[in-house]
């Protein structure tokens, strides 16, 4: 067990990405062990977003390597990635449920697509993983008809529901009250001890970054500022970072020339 | 100012050319979306990713079953209208009683596909293209993908099919609907009897011409589906966004179903 | 996985042999299910268990339910920590008749 641990389970090198001609990630390097939980921060327009994407083997990246579980997704086959996913779980920050489907049928959607399980399994899989995120009952109902941070949870169960090596949380803590949120940071830190997950999430909320944490990654337009564990971060010198922390907005001097071009668009 | 002049020409040409790469941009995805599609169509299985016979099912459903009272009652009227419009025209020459022959041949070679495939298009192809809107809004699509469910696999697949069988099948609803609306009003107009009507288009029509109206009916299912289905993915920003994508999605479709019989009308009767 | 059955007195002793997860899990179900339908008490033994993931705890609460169905008792032995804590998360460590040793499911059956 202590063994495993050491090894690495997601290893990101020299990472750039565009959007268009805009460059958004410059030169990203990430290791996450496995049954860590790495937090991803950062401001708005900082890229977090972005990062996470390509983790999900959602864009293609300019250069770089991103691998997952020792195989780099950049350059892997359909099936390869299609067996690579079963062993991935994403908790989109909207539950991204499919709006078509109760709440049930949702969670087993995963188990339906790709095992061959008894009916009768399946049906308690999704139960089991619904209570698991304490909505026992509610697989009846559709998505519409529950609130968002019931949906957010629900989106958890059915992340889970293939018992995934790795999973990643996109702004978990968005929009809901802090006692549904906190419930959600129990849930992340449950499932690395009890599983063995390896965890991922991007958040700018500093106080359930701090909690569940084990390393946490702070990103700036693009760049990593610092990768490293909590203590660390709270206690970095970086201005960037610690506005960052303090909530302060970013009091850069104005290059006067840049500014006024920009603002004249000559 | 010639400059000034210059700068605005050079402008404009080079709008001309943005359009010209984006249309070609839209045709090729048109193209590579009905590529792949297909090939899971036929080669899903092997890659464990069947296409659902299920959602196919209930597709048809949605796409043919539901639309039947509307098909009905436009292609009818049209049937009446052509029938209105060949009398008085006919009468000109004396010749009322071709007005069978007429309306057969109009309703079964160009107006039932027509009018079935514009429905469709203002009816499902929108749906289409709103659903996989809202679907890339609120991130479902990128759910489906993280769960390496393929969403061309999962969502336009089973639409392809099930629109590949039901547009034609509508269509020969709508011969049929069109075809009796022009025996009423024949009958009221000018007294033929309902069984000489039938008997009259029989011996008028041909399984060519019914078959034109399939094949052309068979295309726009492909036209329907694939805008829509490009539309609903490359929606961007929100609620609004779907919207839009609607709207370009029936515009769209309709446009190129009418170019599209055109051309097809042309070489089908050469 | 492996499945080794053996008939005791008054029970069924069915041990799995390796991973139970998505692949080998409906092997699981099927061996348990057939035991009970011959009305048996069951005793499962998942001390050789390295994995077992969520399908192969699923079938576990299956076979609980049919066993109290048919009133006949049922068992888990030997449970691994990483099992037990497949079993906890959801919260099922305090629903399954968990036992520390066959000894000791024997004495409850009896």
């Amino acid at each position: 067990m202590e063994e495993n641990k050491k090894n690495i389970a997601i290893e990101v090198k020299d990472l750039v990405t565009h959007y268009g001609p805009r460059k958004i990630l410059d030169g990203i390097n990430l290791t996450v062990k496995e049954g860590e939980i790495m937090i991803i921060m950062g401001g708005s327009g900082s890229g977090k977003s972005t990062l996470l994407r390509y983790l999900l083997g959602l864009g293609i990246p300019t250069s770089g390597s991103i691998k997952l579980l020792g195989e780099d997704i950049t350059n892997l086959s359909t099936n390869e990635m299609f067996e690579l996913r079963k062993n991935m779980g994403v908790a989109f920050q909207g539950g991204a449920l499919l709006s078509s489907m109760t709440i049930g049928e949702n969670v087993q959607l995963p188990l339906r697509e790709h095992t061959n399980l008894d009916e009768k399994t399946m049906d308690i899989m999704a139960r089991m993983k619904l209570e698991v995120v304490n909505l026992g009952g509610f697989e009846k109902l559709m998505p519409s008809e529950l609130s968002g941070g019931m949906i957010k949870r629900a989106a958890v169960a059915r992340a889970i529901v293939m018992d995934p090596k790795l999973m990643f949380f996109d702004e978990p803590s968005a929009g809901l009250d802090p006692v549904v949120s906190a419930e959600l940071d129990e849930l992340i830190l449950r499932l690395r001890d009890v599983m063995n997950m390896t965890i991922v999430v991007v958040t700018h909320e500093l106080d359930s970054a701090f909690k569940i944490a084990d390393r946490i990654t702070v990103l700036d337009r693009g760049h990593i500022l610092m990768s490293d564990t909590v203590e660390e971060i709270k206690n970095s010198d970086n201005e960037r970072i610690q506005s960052l922390l303090n909530r302060t907005p970013s009091n850069e001097v104005i290059n006067a020339d840049e500014y006024l071009s920009r603002l004249t668009g000559m | 100012m010639p400059e000034y002049i210059a700068h605005r020409f050079l402008n404009v040409v080079e709008k001309i050319g943005i359009s010209t790469v984006k249309f070609i941009e839209a045709v090729g995805y048109y193209f590579a979306l009905l590529i792949e599609s297909v090939a899971w169509i036929i080669a899903g299985s092997f890659y464990k990713q069947p296409v659902r016979i299920p959602s196919i099912f209930s597709q048809m459903m949605t796409i043919g079953i539901a639309a039947c009272p509307i098909v009905f009652i436009l292609s009818f009227s049209i049937g009446v209208m052509l029938a209105i419009q060949m009398i008085y025209n006919l009468k000109t020459f004396g010749a009322e009683s071709q007005v069978v022959v007429g309306v057969a041949l109009s309703v079964t070679r160009e107006f039932a596909p027509l009018i079935t495939g514009i429905l469709i298009a203002g009816r499902t192809g929108s749906a289409l293209a709103a659903k996989l809107g809202t679907m890339q809004v609120n991130q479902e699509i990128d759910a489906l993908r993280v769960m390496g469910i393929n969403p061309i696999r999962y969502l336009v697949s089973p639409a392809l099919l099930a629109m590949l069988i039901m547009v034609p099948a509508l269509t020969f609803f709508s011969d049929i609907a069109g075809l009796l609306g022009g025996a009423l009003y024949t009958g009221i107009e000018i007294g033929l009897s309902f069984s000489a009507y039938i008997d009259r288009t029989m011996a008028a029509l041909m399984v060519g011409d019914v078959m034109q109206g399939l094949f052309k009916s068979l295309v726009f299912a492909l036209i329907i589906t694939l805008v829509g289905a490009s539309s609903g993915f490359s929606v961007t920003g929100g609620a609004e966004g779907v919207g839009k994508a609607t709207t370009r999605s029936v515009v769209l479709s309709i446009s190129f179903i009418v170019i599209a019989d055109m051309i097809f009308t042309y070489f089908l009767n050469r | 996985m492996k499945i080794n059955i053996q008939q005791e007195d008054n029970y069924t002793n069915i041990g799995f042999d390796g991973a139970v997860d998505l692949s080998s899990s409906s092997d699981a179900r099927k061996n348990i299910i057939e035991i009970l339908e011959q009305n048996k008490n069951i005793l499962i033994d998942l001390s050789l268990v390295n994995y077992i993931d969520s399908s192969g705890v699923a079938s576990l609460v299956e076979g609980y339910q049919i066993a109290k169905k048919l009133s006949l008792k049922f068992g888990l032995v030997g449970i691994s920590d990483a099992a037990m804590g497949v079993l906890k998360l959801a919260r099922l460590d305090q629903v399954f008749p968990i036992y520390n040793s066959k000894e000791e499911y024997e004495k409850d059956c009896a």
